[in-house]
């Protein structure tokens, strides 16, 4: 019979398709409402399966039957022509209102079957619940374990977590300044910045003559931040004053101290860090050197003995019992309690005239 | 418990991270457990770096494998005041080499307060095959040859923006740069140049770019050009104005009237430099689809000011010097009930008597006709308590609020006390209060109230105040979201710095100059906690060579995980976290 007289013979009769589902069910689903997902629609066409009871689909292992429900209830709503964008974003709110494991289990599920829309619709979900939590929390809404050690949970520096390798960085870095300063107190040299000076003669003669170009450029741009930043510069008149004297000082500098030899300073810097990046690589290779911890670098014992109580020294001269002292002013301070601020008809401020004398 | 993680996916995940855009939530997701940060870390797009050396460019490369947006902060704030000498630091020299190698698909490079050479410009242009977006704000160390190069060889580039930075101004060709195929501007903000850019090349760029949003011209273009420009590009939401004079001519004014208004998206307006009142009409057409306005460089009188603000009933945003006076203020009340922020400047600080009719009431009167005002940026020359309450009560949604009484330690003018109680009052019922500055007369007083209430406060800025350290103890040990906090002129010393040295671990940065910090105090500190750079900054030599008592001339502390920086100037020192005390 014809596609067309079929039609007019049982215009209500929908063809339907066999799945299997991970457990092993099996069940029937109309074929238009299965086919919204692109992995049925893509495993039908390309193979045929799914016609009979023998030759059912199999759906992605992340597809559980109570999932798979849902799943075909967004897929038979969404498919049916005719539906308003009001209509569909209304479906879809209500639609997701479910338990975080569930809303979970779907997106996943979603995912296997890529159904793209309803990734995008859970995923968004997920991430409204995730927004404005503590990690805490979020461990506690998605079942997650807490396996983060104390050292890689230190409070990030503005995107930053306190890697426990950095640290490690930290310490080579303190111990090569260490050295470095030794050197050059050995020396006698002053340096101005710590660097390495491999370069061959000609790359510091084009040093030198390129110091000077930079200078005349430094110049000009001083010259004009004195006359530019007008709006910003009278945070307070009496800095004027103060000016004139940092650009006296800055006059006597020599020219290497501006912008042409920062750029050597970053290279070398960069340099620096690279070296650090090599004894890095070479020392994680055994990482048991590295496992007791201990801020104080190796120090042989009588060192560190030394230090602590040249520590103490430094405390007692700077009048460390402070903490005493500082419960003395504290308690002084609380007699003169906060006043909450109230303000009677003409906003008289006489409630603080007694305890402020001025 | 199910192992939720295990049947998720990792795209999965990294598809629900890719909705969660905020730096803090996305902090929260690698706090979780250890496959989330795995996951969290290449999916990591964007990384904003508040202090470029809290960190070093090695680590965020490590860490972030696929970022395609950095941003970075270099100094201070109070370098915007002069404080922090030429050369401190905020080198980007080293990050540009980073990111060039390990990068290549880096799209966007946001700087603030940092220095950039030509050489790094240079080596953006060459690097980044898909460059979208350069913002250099309060930059310098560069020239119009380090332009040049980013325009010639940045096929991709949809954002320049020179904001506020001091650039080596040779000449205007490097606009010319800009190839004749080069058609995807969006946004280009070239205000703070010197000297006059090529315009016939100005027209023809804006002229092929079909999608430019933003212009921002600089001073030297002149009015009767305008017209022209803004002919080409109707399409434009925010434009500024060279200077805004000119011989008066009547057609000027009628072709720049219909250009104006034939931009029907334009919402921002800036510019003004040496503004002829008789052109201000020329924008009255546009005035009432207005949401910014930017004259902080024009020299307009208060009437004329409220015939501007007048019109401009959708006003958000307005950045205005003092001429616009109490009664203009007063006029911005009753007409832009949509304000959110006001920035009133100074139009002649170092005057000693006041040139215009500015007080406290102008800001009262805002404060009471803008209910959704929340951020103030106020300079002025008197000020009282009672006031202060009035616009903290009349306020409380205010999240930022700056106030600059010209003369340093000015008491309330009515009744000469301190204003301590104002500045409380502000504290206590602007709950969400992020930002602060204050000024005035005040005492330890008012920063007991700050400790106490100012609980969400995240930036203060302090000058001339307060009496002793415990005024610096009521902050530290109060302001539980303390990030930054700067000090000028202020007599804190060592102990309250000593006994909350804890706490700056938990902020971004501390700046203190003109205090009383020993030398002393700064090598302990340096020494006791190793995760933070303190830096001495002092122009008059070496600290060894004074008493370990003297005070320092200023103090730069901020937490790090890179450990002291290399680039340091002569002028400062970072206090070692050991062998400054092996001098034996």
């Amino acid at each position: 019979m014809s596609e067309a007289a079929m039609a007019v013979v049982k215009p209500e009769m929908k063809s339907y398709i066999w799945v299997q589902t991970v457990d092993g069910s099996l069940q029937q689903v109309e074929e238009e409402v299965a086919m919204f997902c692109p992995m049925i629609c893509q495993e039908r066409l390309q193979t045929g399966m799914g016609s009979s009871k023998n030759y059912a689909i199999s759906l992605p292992q992340r597809v559980n039957p109570a999932i798979f429900g849902l799943i075909l209830d967004y897929c038979r709503f969404h498919q049916a022509p005719g539906r308003s964008n009001k209509e569909r974003k209304t479906f879809d709110e209500k639609f997701i209102r479910m338990d975080t494991k569930k809303l979970c289990e779907l997106t996943s599920a979603a995912d296997s079957l890529q159904l793209k829309p309803l990734v995008d619709l859970t995923s968004r979900a997920l991430a409204r619940i995730i927004e404005g939590k503590t990690p805490e929390e979020i461990r506690e809404a998605f079942h997650l374990p807490d396996d983060l050690t104390e050292e890689e949970k230190l409070e990030p520096l503005r995107n930053m977590t306190d890697d426990p390798r950095i640290r490690l960085l930290n310490r080579l870095y303190a111990r090569k300044r260490k050295e470095l300063k030794e050197r050059q107190k050995l020396k006698n040299v002053v340096v101005e910045e710590e660097r390495v000076d491999d370069r061959s003669v000609d790359d510091l003669l084009s040093f030198i003559n390129s110091v000077d170009g930079d200078t005349k450029g430094t110049k000009t741009s001083k010259n004009k931040k004195k006359n530019r930043r007008r709006k910003d510069h009278i945070k307070d008149p009496s800095s004027i004053n103060t000016n004139e004297n940092f650009n006296k000082g800055l006059n006597a500098l020599p020219p290497l101290c501006h912008n042409g030899v920062a750029n050597n300073v970053s290279e070398a810097s960069t340099s620096n860090h690279l070296r650090m990046q090599n004894l890095a690589t070479v020392s994680f290779s055994s990482k048991h050197e590295f496992v007791d911890g201990g801020d104080d670098d190796d120090l042989d014992p009588a060192m560190k003995e030394e230090l602590d109580r040249e520590v103490e020294d430094f405390a007692r001269r700077l009048n460390s019992d402070w903490p005493e002292r500082m419960q003395e002013i504290l308690s002084l301070g609380q007699e003169r309690r906060l006043v909450p601020i109230s303000v009677n008809g003409n906003c008289s401020t006489q409630i603080y005239t007694g305890l402020d004398r001025r | 418990m199910q192992r939720m993680a295990l049947s998720f996916p990792e795209e999965v995940l990294e598809h629900v991270f890719s909705f969660i855009r905020s730096e803090r939530d996305r902090n929260v997701i690698s706090l979780v457990c250890k496959s989330w940060y795995e996951i969290e870390r290449w999916c990591r797009w964007r990384v904003f770096i508040g202090n470029c050396y809290a960190v070093s460019p090695m680590m965020v490369i490590k860490r972030f494998p696929e970022v395609r947006s950095i941003s970075l902060k270099g100094k201070p704030h109070f370098a915007d005041f002069n404080l922090v000498p030429e050369g401190w630091g905020g080198f980007v020299c080293p990050w540009i080499g980073a990111i060039a190698k390990a990068y290549p698909w880096l799209e966007e490079i946001r700087l603030k307060r940092m220095v950039i050479t030509d050489e790094s410009l240079e080596l953006i242009a060459r690097s980044f095959k898909n460059f979208k977006v350069l913002v250099l704000s309060s930059c310098e160390g560069f020239s119009t040859d380090g332009l040049a190069a980013i325009a010639a060889n940045c096929r991709n580039l949809r954002e320049l923006d020179l904001r506020e930075s001091e650039v080596d101004d040779r000449n205007g060709h490097w606009l010319s740069h800009f190839p004749d195929s080069y058609t995807s501007l969006v946004s280009l903000n070239i205000s703070c140049l010197g000297s006059e850019v090529s315009l016939s090349a100005l027209e023809r760029l804006i002229g092929r770019c079909p999608n430019l949003q933003t212009l921002r011209l600089n001073r030297a273009v002149p009015l009767d050009r305008l017209a022209n420009l803004l002919a080409r590009t109707p399409q434009l939401i925010e434009f500024g104005t060279g200077a805004y004079s000119s011989e008066i001519r009547p057609e000027v004014f009628s072709k720049l009237s219909g250009a104006l208004s034939g931009c029907k998206q334009l919402r921002s307006l800036s510019g003004f430099w040496d503004v002829l009142p008789s052109y201000l009409p020329a924008i009255y057409p546009i005035c009432s689809r207005l949401t910014s306005l930017n004259l902080s460089y024009a020299t307009i009188q208060s009437l004329d000011l409220i015939k501007l603000v007048s019109q401009c009933h959708n006003l958000q945003r307005l950045w205005v010097l003092d001429y616009i006076e109490d009664a203009g203020l007063d006029a911005l009340a009753v007409s832009c009930k949509d304000l959110r922020e006001l920035r009133v400047f100074p139009s002649d600080p170092f005057a000693l008597e006041p040139n215009v009719t500015l007080t406290e009431h102008g800001l009262v009167s805002v404060s009471e006709g803008c209910p959704k005002l929340q951020s103030v940026l106020y300079f002025c020359r008197q000020m009282s308590n009672a006031a202060l309450i009035t616009i903290a009560r009349n306020r409380p949604n205010m999240t930022r609020f700056r106030l600059c009484i010209i003369e340093p330690r000015t008491p309330d003018y009515l009744t000469l006390q301190p204003l301590d109680a104002g500045f409380g009052a502000v504290v206590e019922y602007c709950k969400d209060l992020r930002r602060l500055s204050l000024s005035g007369l005040l005492t330890d007083r008012v920063f007991e109230y700050i400790g106490t209430y100012g609980k969400k406060l995240e930036m203060l800025s302090v000058a001339f105040a307060g009496d002793s350290d415990l005024g610096l103890h009521h902050i530290l040990s109060g302001c539980d979201n303390l990030r930054k906090l700067e000090i000028r002129d202020c007599p804190f010393g060592d102990k309250a710095l000593l006994a909350n040295a804890a706490k700056l671990e938990t902020m971004r940065s501390l700046w203190m100059s003109s205090c009383l910090v020993s030398y002393g105090a700064c090598k302990l500190l340096g020494h006791k906690m190793p995760r933070l750079n303190v830096e001495v900054i002092d122009e008059r030599g070496p600290p060894d060579s004074r008493p370990e008592s003297c005070p320092v001339e200023k103090l730069y502390i901020y937490r790090t995980i890179a450990g002291p920086r290399l680039d340091m100037p002569d002028f400062v020192w970072t206090m070692e976290d050991d062998s400054e005390f092996r001098i034996s």
